[in-house]
């Protein structure tokens, strides 16, 4: 199932070259017929969204179905992008970096570390501590605000970033554990033939086991950034000054059940604020794939 | 050599240890590589968490200082004279328990249709996840509704094919939960990412060992690559359980918060957040956490507990 | 100029208020009068409201070197959310928007301060506001909140629509007979909904009482005051009857389309020939109908013989909060936002038909015609309407979201139970929801 190359290889005889390059032809048409139909319906959404971001006020309602506008309105994007009173887009875009990005390197490393801890060392109430991590997955954080908030106001680090990236020292239970599997993935001879080379456990940690992580590593910070784009929750509670407000508070501000509402602007803004998670994941995809080099396995 | 330290099944505990280093440098190292996470626990978490389970014997609602104690009232309520409540934990299950394993099945094979390096695969990996990170975006609403209305696009193609195109799949009770488990069947692109993580991992020499042996496609699949996937297999599992508890944001959105219609899109944590931040009731919010978080807690200690006769880690370092 | 007589009497008074105040609003505050002040406000809307009262507050503080405004805005599902949490932490604004249905809950809670100190000293100016425009914001007699801007629950009226099906205009005293002919007429004859959606909301449910002069709810909110479900389950019978002739949309498709989404009317494009919502809603319907139509807007229709079913109501209001420590200059903020005529230009009676009768005047020839029919609309319900019904109970939150919705509305028009099972649970269940609050 690896590669198409592989299964060529195979000893159990010689392929009739004339029928081989259509079947070929035909599995690979279908392969990328259905992938590509496949994509398109899955897309759907999305181009909706995009088509509807370039609809006038007076067609979003009226021409509700179709995806290319007939009056194309890229004044959409404009006001959209004027945010409110004087805080542009530019500043929540600012804040949703900062917090997606600072959060993001916070969260992998420390998780990074805290996972080979769980997964690679052996001491006393490690289950349990195990255990207490994994549950810290399953509280809601809607019954945990308000708590944190009395105690983030007594620290006053109320409309500061401080209450949503300190935590993150920590690393996040999601993150240890993902990765905690990965590492249980690598054969632990790796690591005492690095021990029998005299690297302790810390050196295990940086020669042995990151370069091995790298993809699951790459992964974890897609995912931490995407998660931290879009939460909203925490934001909401904690930075109250609209100069501090990320894009997924500001574009909840947008829209009102009882008032006009720019619908023009939110899927405009919704559209743009899509871009950056999915350029990162473009960028970084490839080390995603990089598997183990199989040289570290032999021997 | 290679094939054999991965054919034998070994627990995950239960190993001797490998007799080179002491007990105690052990402990240490253990614990300085965790202090980040229990500091930040110790700090952030533990107050918070040991909060709000007190909150869940009191009655608190937010606006007044102070929560006064009423015992197991919560509890009792919730149990026993509230119908909502029940509704509530079975289209939990409901959602948890259809939407993981089709949104599991879309990400594994299509993980698998990914794995070949072929043409365009970077962009087909792309559009797959391009909808995971839609998340909590205020238009998600109505992209759905586009979809699912009555004047939708489910309904113009049924149309197009002659079936009956004129229900209203959000606004009937009988389909509503299904478009929700279909927004997230739809972000599969995370463990779909997950899998295609851990198949790359798969060294491509097992492949072809096994090739040689002459194992077909099939055999392949079921003798190499599922048993080395066991342990990501597991991590997406019991996380999209989880997830699948714990969900809130789609429900919140699709509904408007309502949880309509007929209750049938009130998951668990939706209807404690309404209990909690719209009926102002954030001691019985807090009691509903409790019972969730104790439950889903069994679950995850039950996957686990069998994770030992399913799951195939490569050998451990003691 | 009356801008600089305020500011100067706000400085000589300061002095004088600052020992008075602070024995009971602001312990320990300093000579208010020279220093440079922060007030904290906080309101929902969408954007069209937050960059109109972004821009009011930066008109004050131009008009008041010492004061200075630090805003914080949300839409309207997460403003409680995050309100309640800086109420638990004792972190609220000085000046707050509120909403009518929580206004006894904030104050048996304590976290308003009464304001009608500021009204007789003038520092509120409600002099020729009438009346019935002010009690809304009182609770137990005391003054708590200042009307934004008032509304009335309306029934929108696309006149083309009524012209091409040659049907007449309905009279403001038309009942729901009227109003049932009139619906199933558009769909035999023109081949659309007669009307949209929420005629099932509580709000409804509420007027079909007041239309017979009663309140829903006991004095002390407790339980419900309803003699006669009769009303209720003639109403629920006519909704389905409706819906099973496709004169209006049924309720899977209300839920379905709608989410509070004022444009997904169906009048919008032209599939209704009638809607309903507040008065202040049909702005945006028409906005988003686009040019070229042509709309009025009626009463509520009310049950033969009976009183009307309009009351005037308070859209939202502006409150200051206990945790204020400057309750004094944040009144003269709400002054601003009540009687200043520049400020009203730029809010443009978008919350709601502003109560100053001066500021009505001065508007008028700014409006555009949709916003202009909803002041002669208020207008004409004032004079035809009846008294504002007390405050929605504490506990009505819990008894709109854990009965009404799902239990009652949702359950008979989705043909789960019948209209009087209907009746039945909301009676039962409504009840105990309502006792359950201590």
């Amino acid at each position: 199932m690896a590669s198409v190359a592989t299964a060529k290889s195979t000893p159990h005889g010689v392929m009739r070259p004339q029928a081989a390059p259509l079947r070929d032809l035909v599995r690979i048409l279908t392969y990328h017929g259905f992938m590509i139909g496949f994509g398109l319906v899955m897309l759907y959404p999305l181009l909706w969204l995009l088509g509807s971001s370039f609809k006038g006020p007076s067609e979003i309602w009226t021409n509700i179905s179709s995806l290319i506008p007939k009056i194309p309105t890229p004044e959409n994007y404009v006001r959209g992008w004027a945010g409110f009173g004087s805080v542009t887009f530019a500043t929540f875009y600012k804040n949703s970096f900062i917090y997606a990005g600072i959060g993001t390197i916070l969260t992998v490393g420390s998780s990074a570390v805290v996972a080979f801890g769980f997964a690679r060392t052996r001491f006393v109430g490690r289950q349990f501590w195990f255990g207490v991590m994994m549950s810290t997955l399953l509280l809601p954080v809607q019954v945990q605000i308000i708590p944190q908030y009395i105690v983030f106001t007594k620290l006053g680090w109320l409309n500061t970033f401080l209450p949503l990236l300190l935590p993150r020292f920590g690393g996040q239970a999601f993150f240890i554990f993902m990765i905690m599997q990965f590492i249980r993935g690598i054969p632990g001879e790796l690591d005492d033939a690095a021990a029998i080379d005299g690297c302790g456990k810390v050196g295990i940690f940086f020669r042995v086991i990151l370069p091995l992580i790298t993809p699951v590593l790459v992964a974890a910070a897609i995912f931490s950034f995407y998660f931290t784009w879009g939460d909203f929750f925490t934001p909401l509670i904690y930075l109250n000054d609209p100069k501090l407000y990320t894009i997924s508070v500001a574009l909840r501000a947008f829209a009102d059940p009882a008032g006009a509402t720019d619908w023009g602007a939110i899927f405009a803004m919704s559209a743009l604020s899509l871009v950056p998670v999915f350029v990162i994941f473009v960028l970084f995809q490839r080390y995603l794939v990089q598997g183990i080099s199989t040289t570290g396995l032999r021997g | 050599m290679i094939t054999s330290q991965f054919r034998t099944a070994r627990p995950e505990t239960g190993r001797q240890a490998r007799g080179r280093v002491r007990l105690g440098e052990h402990n240490l190292a253990g614990y300085l590589f965790i202090a980040p996470w229990l500091i930040g626990f110790f700090a952030f978490t533990f107050i918070p968490i040991a909060a709000s389970l007190v909150l869940a014997f009191t009655n608190y609602n937010i606006l007044s200082p102070l929560p006064h104690w009423v015992g197991v009232r919560n509890f009792e309520r919730m149990f026993s004279h509230d119908p909502r409540y029940w509704v509530s934990v079975r289209q939990t299950f409901y959602f948890a328990f259809t939407s993981v394993p089709l949104k599991l099945a879309f990400a594994l094979a299509l993980a698998m249709l990914m794995t070949a390096p072929r043409r365009l695969v970077g962009v087909y990996r792309a559009a797959y996840y391009l909808p995971s990170i839609v998340g909590a975006n205020v238009a998600v609403a109505v992209m759905w509704r586009q979809i699912f209305g009555t004047d939708g696009v489910v309904n113009a193609v049924l149309a197009t094919v002659g079936l009956p195109a004129h229900t209203s799949w959000l606004g009937n009770p009988a389909t509503a939960v299904w478009t929700v488990i279909a927004l997230a069947v739809w972000e599969f692109g995370s463990p779909m990412l997950i899998f295609l993580a851990g198949l790359k991992q798969i060294p491509a020499e097992l492949y072809e060992a096994a090739a040689i042996d002459g194992a077909g496609m099939l055999a392949r699949f079921t003798r190499v690559t599922l048993p080395l996937l066991t342990p990501i297999i597991f991590f997406n599992f019991v996380v999209q359980m989880i997830f699948g508890f714990t969900v809130f944001t789609s429900a919140f959105i699709i509904s408007n918060g309502t949880g309509s219609p007929l209750d049938t899109l009130l998951f668990y944590p939706l209807y404690l957040y309404q209990k909690g931040f719209r009926d102002f009731e954030m001691g019985y919010a807090a009691a509903m956490a409790w019972v969730l978080l104790v439950v889903t807690a069994l679950l995850t200690a039950l996957i686990f507990k069998s994770s030992r006769y399913w799951v195939f880690y490569a050998q451990e370092e003691g | 100029m009356p801008k600089l007589g305020r500011r100067e009497f706000l400085r000589i008074a300061g002095l004088a208020a600052a020992a008075a105040a602070s024995v009971r609003y602001a312990p320990g505050s300093p000579a208010l009068a020279q220093t440079p002040l922060t007030l904290r406000i906080m309101w929902w809307g969408s954007k069209n409201r937050h960059d109109r009262t972004i821009k009011v507050l930066e008109m004050y503080q131009a008009a008041h070197p010492g004061i200075k405004f630090t805003y914080e805005f949300t839409g309207f599902n997460d403003y409680w959310t995050r309100l309640a949490t800086q109420a638990a932490g004792g972190n609220l604004p000085d000046i707050i928007q509120q909403d009518y249905a929580r206004l006894v809950e904030w104050e048996g809670n304590r976290l308003m301060v009464p304001l009608d100190d500021f009204v007789k000293d003038g520092t509120i100016d409600l002099s020729r506001v009438p009346k019935v425009s002010i009690d809304g914001g009182r609770v137990n007699g005391k003054l708590y909140a200042i009307n934004l801007g008032n509304n009335s629950q309306s029934i929108l009226l696309d006149t083309d629509a009524f012209k091409r099906a040659g049907v007449p205009l309905p009279d403001q005293k038309w009942t729901w007979q009227d109003f049932e002919q009139i619906v199933l007429t558009f769909r035999q004859k023109q081949g659309i909904f007669g009307a949209g959606y929420e005629f099932s909301d509580q709000q409804v449910w509420k007027s079909l009482y007041i239309a017979r002069g009663q309140w829903v709810f006991s004095r002390d909110g407790r339980s419900l005051a309803v003699a006669d479900d009769g009303p209720f389950v003639e109403h629920l019978k006519m909704l389905l009857r409706l819906q099973k002739a496709e004169a209006i949309p049924s309720l899977q498709q209300e839920i379905s389309e709608y989410h509070q989404n004022i444009e997904a009317q169906p009048i919008v494009q032209g599939k209704a020939a009638m809607s309903y919502q507040w008065s202040n809603q049909a702005v945006a319907e028409a906005a988003a109908a686009g040019k070229g139509r042509n709309y009025k807007l009626v009463h509520l229709p009310r049950p033969k013989g009976g009183k009307p079913s309009n009351y005037l109501k308070p859209s939202q209001f502006f409150s200051i909060t206990s945790h204020s420590k400057h309750p004094k200059e944040a009144a003269a903020v709400i002054d601003y936002f009540t009687n200043s005529v520049e400020a009203n230009r730029v809010l443009m009676a978008e919350r709601g038909v502003p109560i100053a009768p001066k500021i009505q005047e001065a508007l008028k020839p700014l409006l555009q015609p949709v916003e202009l029919e909803t002041v002669r609309y208020v207008a004409r319900v004032q004079t035809d309407s009846s008294p504002l019904p007390p405050p929605d109970p504490e506990a009505f939150a819990a008894f709109q979201n854990n009965v009404f919705n799902p239990l009652v509305r949702d359950a008979v028009l989705l043909g789960k139970i019948s209209p009087e099972e209907g009746a039945k649970v909301l009676r039962a269940e409504g009840n105990r929801v309502l006792a359950q609050k201590s």
